[in-house]
């Protein structure tokens, strides 16, 4: 199993202010895996703050609690992965927009399909209460 | 985020400094719709300060345009940095919102 070289965990609010605190999390550890090329940690912060953006604005709480974001990623020497929980939130099934369904004049539609383009697998599950996105870049520099 | 406004003649340069993210896309949208409303048609926004945007700013972007369009003038976006361009190649928008190397050059002859 290779070694895990930097991890970051958040769980908070889902709210603009968490997925903020996101952006201080990753300028965090990208100090610590400072090995990591400039492409993958662009392409991979901005899928995972897309994710998390996503869930702030489009999950919905499965009851009167307030919805909670998670996120924990974890950095391999070949790969970065991100897990985005949607904790207490009502059963879902994000789909990818339709290209032609997106015309240049559509102001929203495109984050799932930019999410896809920026890494190389991702999978949403059920997990007991919490909807998990998991995020995967394969990195052959890292 | 924070943004400035400069206005010239010929344009209403924008500043965003930060993360133009879900959470600065609706001050994006009001600060254009504002510089609009006061008669500059043409709106130049300078991301030299933007770095990082997402599909939420993007899209702010782009509701940015509509304004200035529907106004009959044009936004245009200037000194885009590495993150920015790559979230405009991946979603194709950079044949809408075309970078331009800077303020000056956006409106040329405006």
């Amino acid at each position: 199993m290779p070694e895990v070289l930097a991890r970051s965990t958040r769980q908070g609010l889902a709210t603009g202010a968490t997925v903020d605190a996101l952006h201080e999390d990753f300028e965090t550890l990208w100090r610590k895996a400072d090995f990591v090329p400039d492409m993958d940690r662009m392409a991979f912060s901005t899928a995972v703050i897309e994710a998390a953006s996503n869930v702030v604005q489009h999950a919905v709480p499965a009851s009167d609690t307030p919805l909670q974001l998670g996120v924990e990623i974890t950095i391999w020497s070949r790969r970065l992965e991100a897990r985005i929980s949607e904790i207490g939130a009502a059963p879902s099934s994000p789909g990818l927009s339709n290209p032609s369904e997106i015309d240049d004049e559509s102001e929203s539609g495109r984050g799932l399909n930019l999410i896809h383009a920026l890494v190389s697998t991702v999978t949403f599950e059920r997990h007991g209460e919490d909807n998990v996105w998991v995020l995967c870049r394969d990195s052959s520099e890292a | 985020m924070q943004f400035t406004v400069e206005t010239t003649p010929a344009y209403a340069e924008v500043n965003g400094s930060g993360r133009l993210n879900m959470v600065a896309a609706p001050l994006l949208r009001e600060v254009v719709a504002a510089v609009v409303a006061e008669g500059n048609h043409h709106v130049v926004v300078n991301m030299e300060g933007t770095e990082f945007m997402d599909s939420s700013g993007l899209g702010a972007l782009i509701g940015c345009l509509k304004i200035a369009r529907q106004a009959g003038g044009d936004l245009r976006i200037a000194n885009v940095q590495p993150q920015v361009k790559m979230v405009l190649e991946l979603t194709s928008m950079h044949r809408v919102l075309n970078p331009y190397e800077s303020v000056d050059a956006a409106f040329p002859h405006a």
